[in-house]
C-alpha cells in the first residue's frame, strides 16, 4: 500500500531526500519541497529554505548552459517621494564590493567563467541573473548569497554609481523624445501611486542619495524571505539544492514591512499635457487607466491590444501608416503591473501631420471596439501572433527562467505565461467588446504631446 | 539528442537546384520554424546614388504577388502566427521569417509565392518610398543612431561601407520601379541564394521545403564580389553632429580595423576584447567603475567580408565630454603601444572560451554562424575552430596584432552634442587633431 501511495504522490522521492539531506540543518538551512507544476512541456519543481528563501527549479538540457535569476520584491513602488530611484540605484551597487570580495571582483569572477550577468528593476521588482555554463552554476549561488547580505556600501562607490546613474538617465530619459514623453505620461496619469514616478527617479532625487540611505533600504528589503531565486537549465536538481542550502542557509528572515501604498482614486476626466523637444515629428501618447496582470481582464486586453496595434494587418498600424499614412510608428502595450497601470498608444507623426490627426482616427477606432464586435478573424490573428510572442520569449535558457521570475513575483505563479495563453485562446469578441467599454473610456485617458521645438526641426520634416 | 551532440556538428547542408544552398539546424525544443531566405549579396551592391536599393526591393516582395495584394500578404502572414522582416547589411540582404510549426506549410507557400510572382505595384512602391523616408527622419531623434551612420559615412567616404544601407532621403526617393525590376532580375536568382532553416523541422522536409522556395526562380549566377578593399584618410579628424539641447553626447572613435582572413585577426578579437569587450575591461573599468562618466564604454571588432572598422564608443554628459574623449584617446594609445598583458590575456581567453556555449544554445544561432559563413566570405573553420583558435592566442600575439592593425594616428571621432557648448573643449581634447568639422543632425 505504502509503495502505491508513492506512485501516486510524485513529490514523495523529493520529499523523503529532502528529510534525510536536512538531517541537522538549522532550520533556516531546511529544505522543503513544495510540489511542482508543468511549464511547457516540462516540471517545475518549488522548494524554500527554513529562512523563506523560494526555489523555483526547471531542468533543461536543450543546451549546456544555465541561467541563475534572484528576483526581489521591491521596486519603484516601495520608494517615497524625495527618493525615487533609490531601488534602480541600489540594483547598481549590488555590483561592487562585498566583505569578502573586492569592487570588481564578483564581475570578474563571473566573466572568467564565462558568464553574462546582469539586472534591471522597475516598478514591482528588481531581479539579478547570471547565465552561465552549466557546470559552473554553483559560482553564481555563492557570489548571489553573499552579496544577499554581506555587501559594502561606502561613500566613495555610491558617489560614482549615482553618476553612472545620472548619466543612464541622460541616456535613457533626458536625451530621448520617446522616454522623456513617457515618464511624462505617468507622471500625469497617477496622481497617488507610486507608479507616478520613474524607475529610474528623478534627477535630483538621484543626485541626493547618501550611503545611509542605501544601507537602510538593504537592510529592509534584501532578505531571502523577500526573494525567489529561479535556476533553469542542464542542471542535476540536488546538487543545485544543497548548493543553495549551504550558500544561504544561514541568512537570516527579516519582517519585511507591509506596502503602504495609496490606491489610485478613478480618473474621472481627461488629462492632457505637451512638451517641446527638438524632433523633426509629433508624437502622440494616449493612455487608460488599465487592468492589473492578475485581473482576469488582462489577457482580454492584450488580445485587444493586438487586434489594435499587432502586425501591418492591425487596425491601426493599417488605417494610420498604410491607408492614411498619418503616422510612422504605431504601438500599443498593456502594462503587466502588479497593481492597475496603464494602456498605452504610441503613435509617431509623420511629416507634418499632427498629433490631433493620429488622435481622431484612434478614438475613431476606440468607439468602434466599444461599439461593435470584433470579427473572427481579427480575434484569430491576435490570438496566432500572442502564441508567437510566448513562443519566442521561450527560445533561450534565460528566456524561460525570466518568465518563471516575473510571473511568480508579480503574480505568485511561475507558469502564468501558459495560463496567459489558455486565456488569450478563450477570450471572445463580446469580451473584447466589454473591456473596450470598461477601459477605454475617455474621461480615464491621458494624452502626452510631444511638438517640434523649432521651425527648422519642422522643416526637416517637410 | 543531446544538446552537446546537436552542438558538435555543423547545420546539414543541401544543394539545391541552380547553384542555391539550404542549410538546417533543426531542434524540436519549442513548436517554432525559422526560415532565412538570403542573397549574397546586399547594400554594397547598390548602384551609385540608389543607396536602400536592396532593402527597398526585397521589402516590396511583400507588398504584392500574383493573386494578392499586399493588403492580403499582411492578413495572411499575421493570420498564420508568423512574422517576416527584411535585414539588410553591406554583404547581404535577407527575408527572416518565423512561423509556429503547425503553420509552416502556410508560410512556405505564401514566401514561395512571393518570392517567384511579385508584382511589384508602383503604388505599392511609392507608399514603401514614403514609408522609408519617414523612418530615415524619424531614426534622427536617436542620437547613437545619428552617430553611427556619421561614423560610417566619414570614415569610409566614397567606399561602398560609407553608405548607409537604409539609403538616405534623397536615394530612396530616386528609386523607381525599373530600379527594382533590374535587382530582382539580377539578384533573386538561385545562384544568389542561400536559404536557412531552423527550428521544429527535419531533414528530409528541409530540403522539400527549400527546393519549393526557389523551383520558380531564373537559375542565375551568384553577384560578383568586386566590392574593394575600403581605405581612410591619414590623420586625427573630428566631426561633431550638432543637435540643440543635448545634456549628454554620444562618442564614437573609429579606424581601420581587421579582416576574418587575416593571420591574426583572432588575435586583435583577444586583445580587443581585454580593452573594451566585457564589463571589466579597460574601458569600463577607468570611464565607468572609476569616474562614473558613462553608462557604458565599449570597443569593437566589426565583420564583413573585407578589413572593416574598429569603432570605440562611449556616452558621457556634455561637460564630461572632452575629459572623456580624451581620456580613451590616452588609454586607446596606451593599449597600441604597451600591448595587453599574460594576465589580462589568460583571463579573456577564458571568458571567451567559456562564454561560448552562449554562442550556440539556440538552433537559430548555429543557423546564423553557417550562414555567416556562407554569406560573408568567412574562412571555413571561423566558428567551429573559434575557442582553438582563442586559446593558442599568446599575449605576444595579441599585443603585436593590436600595434600592426590599429593606428591611433589616423582616426576619426565622431560625436553627437551641441556644439555651441562642446567643439571647443573637444578640439583640445584630441593632440596631433589635423581637421575639424561640424555638421547638423539632419546630415546625410
Amino acid at each position: 500500500m505504502a509503495a502505491q501511495r508513492t506512485m501516486r504522490d510524485p513529490g514523495a522521492a523529493r520529499r523523503a531526500w529532502a528529510e534525510q539531506a536536512n538531517g541537522e540543518a538549522v532550520p533556516s538551512a531546511k529544505l522543503t519541497y513544495e510540489g511542482s507544476q508543468p511549464f511547457g512541456g516540462e516540471l517545475l519543481h518549488r522548494w524554500r529554505l527554513g529562512n523563506g528563501l523560494t526555489v523555483l527549479l526547471l531542468v533543461d538540457g536543450a543546451a549546456p548552459v544555465a541561467s541563475y535569476h534572484t528576483w526581489f520584491k521591491v521596486g519603484s513602488r516601495h520608494e517615497r517621494p524625495g527618493k525615487t530611484g533609490l531601488a534602480h540605484l541600489f540594483e547598481h551597487l549590488m555590483f561592487n564590493e562585498t566583505e569578502s570580495l573586492k569592487a570588481g571582483t564578483f564581475d570578474r569572477k563571473l566573466e572568467e567563467n564565462g558568464a553574462e550577468t546582469n539586472a534591471a528593476t522597475w516598478v514591482d521588482w528588481t531581479y539579478y541573473y547570471e547565465s552561465l555554463p552549466a557546470e559552473r552554476v554553483k559560482l553564481a549561488i555563492q557570489l548571489e548569497a553573499e552579496r544577499m547580505t554581506r555587501l559594502v556600501l561606502r561613500e566613495p562607490q555610491v558617489a560614482s554609481e549615482k553618476e553612472v546613474v545620472a548619466n543612464e538617465r541622460r541616456y535613457r530619459v533626458d536625451d530621448d523624445v520617446e522616454g522623456s514623453a513617457n515618464e511624462l505620461l505617468y507622471k500625469t496619469a497617477f496622481s497617488q501611486h507610486p507608479y507616478q514616478w520613474p524607475t529610474i527617479g528623478w534627477m535630483e532625487d538621484i543626485q541626493g542619495f547618501t550611503p545611509e540611505d542605501c544601507v537602510a533600504f538593504y537592510r529592509t528589503y534584501y532578505a531571502p524571505n523577500n526573494a525567489t531565486v529561479v535556476v533553469v537549465g542542464d542542471i542535476r536538481e540536488r546538487d543545485v539544492l544543497l548548493a543553495i542550502r549551504n550558500a544561504y542557509g544561514t541568512i537570516a528572515a527579516q519582517a519585511i514591512p507591509a506596502e503602504d501604498i495609496d490606491p489610485e482614486p478613478v480618473q474621472l476626466e481627461r488629462r492632457e499635457t505637451e512638451v517641446r523637444k527638438p524632433t523633426a515629428t509629433e508624437k502622440l501618447l494616449v493612455a487608460f487607466k488599465g487592468p492589473a496582470l492578475g485581473d482576469a481582464d488582462h489577457a482580454v486586453a492584450t488580445v485587444l491590444n493586438e487586434v489594435l496595434f499587432g502586425g501591418r494587418a492591425s487596425r491601426l498600424y493599417k488605417t494610420l501608416i498604410v491607408d492614411r499614412e498619418l503616422a510612422t510608428d504605431v504601438r500599443g502595450w498593456v502594462s503587466t503591473f502588479r497593481d492597475p497601470g496603464l494602456f498605452e498608444c504610441w503613435a509617431t507623426a509623420r511629416g507634418t501631420h499632427t498629433t490631433h490627426e493620429i488622435q481622431a482616427v484612434m478614438d475613431d477606432a476606440f468607439a468602434r471596439l466599444r461599439a461593435d464586435v470584433v470579427s473572427p478573424e481579427e480575434l484569430a490573428r491576435a490570438k496566432a501572433r500572442l502564441e508567437l510572442g510566448l513562443l519566442q520569449q521561450l527560445e533561450t535558457i534565460p528566456g524561460k527562467a525570466e518568465q518563471i521570475g516575473f510571473f511568480e513575483t508579480v503574480l505568485g505563479d511561475p507558469s502564468h505565461a501558459f495560463r496567459r495563453v489558455e486565456a488569450f485562446r478563450r477570450a471572445t469578441e463580446s469580451d473584447v467588446r466589454r473591456v473596450a467599454r470598461r477601459y477605454l473610456r475617455d474621461e480615464g485617458s491621458t494624452v502626452v504631446r510631444v511638438l517640434p521645438e523649432s521651425g527648422a526641426a519642422r522643416e526637416a520634416a517637410q | 539528442m543531446s544538446a552537446a551532440k546537436s552542438r558538435a556538428r555543423a547545420p546539414v547542408r543541401f544543394d539545391l537546384d541552380g547553384g542555391a544552398l539550404a542549410l538546417l539546424e533543426a531542434s524540436h525544443a519549442l513548436p517554432l520554424v525559422s526560415i532565412v531566405v538570403a542573397l549574397r549579396s546586399g547594400s554594397a551592391a547598390d548602384p551609385t546614388g540608389k543607396s536602400g536599393l536592396a532593402r527597398i526591393a526585397m521589402r516590396m516582395l511583400r507588398r504584392g504577388c500574383e493573386g494578392m495584394i499586399a493588403e492580403q500578404i499582411d492578413f495572411r502572414i499575421d493570420s498564420l502566427g508568423a512574422e517576416m522582416a527584411v535585414d539588410t547589411a553591406p554583404s547581404t540582404v535577407a527575408i527572416h521569417a518565423q512561423v509556429i510549426s503547425r503553420s509552416v506549410g502556410g508560410l512556405v507557400e505564401l514566401l514561395t509565392r512571393l518570392l517567384t510572382t511579385p508584382t511589384f505595384p508602383i503604388d505599392e512602391l511609392e507608399r514603401l518610398k514614403r514609408e522609408t523616408i519617414a523612418e530615415i527622419v524619424e531614426a534622427r531623434d536617436n542620437d547613437r543612431v545619428v552617430g553611427q551612420k556619421a561614423l560610417q559615412r566619414t570614415l569610409f567616404e566614397d567606399h561602398a561601407y560609407g553608405r548607409n544601407s537604409g539609403g538616405t532621403v534623397e536615394s530612396v526617393a530616386s528609386i523607381t520601379r525599373d530600379d527594382v525590376m533590374a535587382f530582382y532580375r539580377r539578384y533573386v536568382v538561385q545562384g544568389n541564394i542561400v536559404v536557412g532553416i531552423s527550428g521544429d523541422m527535419d531533414a528530409d522536409q528541409a530540403p522539400v521545403v527549400a527546393r519549393a522556395l526557389i523551383a520558380g526562380l531564373s537559375r542565375g549566377a551568384p553577384a560578383p564580389d568586386d566590392v574593394p578593399e575600403p581605405t581612410m584618410r591619414r590623420g586625427r579628424r573630428l566631426l561633431v553632429v550638432d543637435k540643440p539641447e543635448r545634456t549628454q553626447t554620444q562618442i564614437l572613435v573609429g579606424t581601420m580595423g581587421t579582416s576574418t582572413h587575416d593571420d591574426d585577426h583572432v588575435a586583435l578579437v583577444v586583445a580587443n576584447a581585454v580593452f573594451g569587450g566585457t564589463f571589466t575591461s579597460r574601458l569600463m573599468k577607468e570611464v565607468r567603475s572609476k569616474r562614473g562618466w558613462s553608462y557604458g564604454a565599449s570597443a569593437r571588432t566589426v565583420v564583413d567580408r573585407r578589413r572593416q572598422a574598429w569603432v570605440m564608443w562611449t556616452f558621457p554628459a556634455a561637460e564630461d565630454a572632452a575629459a572623456c574623449l580624451k581620456l580613451t584617446l590616452e588609454l586607446m594609445g596606451t593599449w597600441v603601444e604597451k600591448g595587453v598583458t599574460p594576465r589580462e590575456v589568460a583571463f579573456i581567453e577564458r571568458y571567451l572560451v567559456r562564454s561560448h556555449a552562449f554562442e550556440v544554445d539556440t538552433a537559430a544561432k548555429r543557423l546564423h554562424q553557417a550562414l555567416d559563413v556562407e554569406l560573408l566570405a568567412l574562412p571555413a573553420d571561423y566558428y567551429s575552430s573559434w575557442t582553438d583558435r582563442v586559446r593558442a592566442v599568446t599575449p605576444e600575439a595579441a599585443s603585436a596584432a593590436v600595434r600592426n592593425r590599429i593606428h591611433p594616428a589616423d582616426l576619426l571621432a565622431v560625436v553627437v552634442g551641441t556644439a555651441a557648448q562642446v567643439l571647443a573643449p573637444l578640439r583640445e581634447a584630441i593632440p596631433d587633431l589635423a581637421e575639424a568639422s561640424v555638421v547638423p543632425f539632419d546630415a546625410e
